[in-house]
């Protein structure tokens, strides 16, 4: 009780601090006139969108409409990320030349290139002749981005689970298949929780790579509400809180899911 | 019902030693025998188990188990190891299955029963191991005596035809080793076919049809339980009992 008593007035003190030097440099340092109150309609405003569209309404703003696609691009590339991630894992860990030699030179090829030439060469190359919209080639880029290190700790999270494990599961006729999918990966995957997720939010926050092939994430919007207003510091405030929503969201999704699946330890 | 031939089995080390785990080894196991292979740590007891479901691969020889040669090229393994269940010294239950669980899962997903018929079967062995009031926990809220009763009933779980037990009581607190011992003298008891490791002599003497001493990958001597007690001949196997009795 006393502990958090004490380390409230030190975050308050420190509060104080970081906000009165925010203010000075903010204000003294340069000349800036912070006009934070255009930051709500672009979060959410009432009103028409257009001529055609001219029913006042409750809508989007700009910051908004980036957020949301952020949001689906994130969320899509998770998934595919544990799938492409799970089926390398497993690869990795092969007996079969080939199939271990390709999920390797796959891990290291995309672990040792920039995300930024991934996502040019997928959207410019490849999706060129598969003809894919920015969307998908953007999606693509970071799954397969976030594919090659999810492979890694799902390797290591199967390396982790005792061998007695799959000896214990084959000794019942359960084929390997059968032993992954039943015994070893939801114990790994119990165990590579943590490691997950920090590499999901590094995804969250590389997302941002995709605006460079015009898909309007949130810090694409931001850009172009920045180049429209010049109100850079306001705008890119809110964009980085903006990604501290979903980042932090996650981070406190995967602490619960932690806790739920600890009543069997 | 099991019978091995000129068994050969090497281990090559991390400093590429060569090990030999089995050498020209052969025995048979009749059905319904219950044969308890005692010997020093690294004389192959262990890996005789282990190769006689394929969790390890013999170099040469052939093992036939039910008149099936296990190590024949259209043999399916899985099919094979339906029929003999294995209990192992660690346990080696699913920690994130509860008691219940551990014991239907291969149930469900190797023999296809369906759920209802998978969990009346557990629950009449759990009962039968006297345990069936932990069925809801997870293993590691059990003790390892509990933990390893609950590995034989999964291993039943199965219908084997044999059982192995690879020494399934050496991990356990001394006050455990009863309970574990009493469950599977009642298996032996019912007729099954067992194949022991175990430093238990106790047990041996109790229900043991026949006692296999052996050391450096081969059977040095064998015979009734009776005959290792009163009067062994080869001097290893005197030295071996001297030393743990």
């Amino acid at each position: 009780m006393t502990f958090s008593k004490r380390s409230l007035i030190t975050l308050l003190i420190l509060a104080i601090i970081l906000g009165a030097s925010y203010y000075f440099f903010a204000t003294r340092g340069i000349t800036y006139i912070w006009h934070w109150e255009k930051i709500p309609e672009m979060l959410f405003y009432h009103g028409a969108k257009s001529a055609e569209d001219a029913v006042p309404r409750l809508r989007m703003g700009i910051l908004m409409i980036g957020f949301v696609l952020t949001l689906k691009i994130s969320v899509f590339s998770i998934l595919f990320a544990i799938i492409i991630g799970t089926i390398v894992g497993i690869a990795r860990l092969s007996n079969e030349p080939v199939t271990k030699g390709l999920s390797l030179a796959y891990v290291e090829v995309i672990r040792n290139t920039p995300l930024l030439v991934q996502i040019y060469i997928i959207y410019f190359f490849v999706g060129s002749l598969l003809r894919l919209s920015a969307f998908a080639a953007g999606t693509a880029a970071l799954s397969i981005f976030a594919g090659a290190y999810v492979g890694e700790i799902v390797r290591a999270g199967i390396q982790s689970i005792h061998k007695g494990q799959m000896e214990a599961s084959r000794s019942l006729g359960m084929g390997y298949a059968q032993a992954m999918r039943y015994v070893i990966l939801p114990q790994a995957f119990k165990r590579i929780i943590p490691p997950l997720a920090g590499q999901f939010i590094s995804l969250i926050k590389d997302s941002s790579l995709v605006s460079v092939i015009a898909l309007a994430d949130l810090m694409f919007q931001g850009q172009q509400a920045v180049a429209r207003t010049y109100h850079a510091f306001e705008i890119y405030f809110t964009v980085a809180f903006l990604y501290l929503v979903m980042t932090f969201t996650l981070s406190m999704a995967t602490q619960y899911i932690e806790r739920r699946l600890a009543i069997s330890d | 019902m099991i019978e091995a031939r000129n068994v050969y089995k090497t281990f090559k080390t991390p400093d590429r030693r060569e090990v030999k785990a089995l050498v020209d080894f052969s025995t048979r196991i009749e059905k319904g025998e219950v044969v308890v292979i005692i010997g020093p740590s690294g004389s192959g007891k262990s890996t005789f188990l282990r190769c006689l479901n394929r969790l390890e691969e013999i170099d040469s020889g052939e093992i036939i188990i039910d008149g099936i040669d296990i190590y024949g090229k259209k043999v399916n393994i899985n099919e094979i190891r339906e029929e003999i269940g294995m209990v192992f010294q660690l346990f080696n239950l699913f920690p994130h299955k509860t008691v219940l669980e551990n014991v239907t899962l291969a149930q469900l997903v190797v023999r296809g029963r369906d759920k209802e018929e998978a969990t009346k079967v557990a629950r009449g062995l759990l009962r039968k191991v006297g345990i069936l009031e932990k069925e809801s926990v997870y293993p590691s809220q059990l003790s390892g005596g509990q933990q390893q009763r609950v590995a034989i009933a999964r291993a039943l779980a199965m219908h084997p035809k044999i059982m192995m037990f690879d020494e399934a009581t050496s991990a356990l607190d001394p006050e455990m080793i009863g309970e574990v011992l009493d469950v599977m003298k009642t298996l032996a008891r019912e007729g099954m076919t067992m194949v022991v490791v175990t430093h238990e002599m106790g047990f041996a003497r109790e229900v043991s049809d026949r006692v296999v001493f052996m050391d450096e990958g081969q059977i040095v001597e064998e015979g009734t339980a009776e005959h290792f007690f009163t009067n062994p001949t080869h001097e290893r196997t005197k030295l071996f009992l001297s030393q743990i009795l």
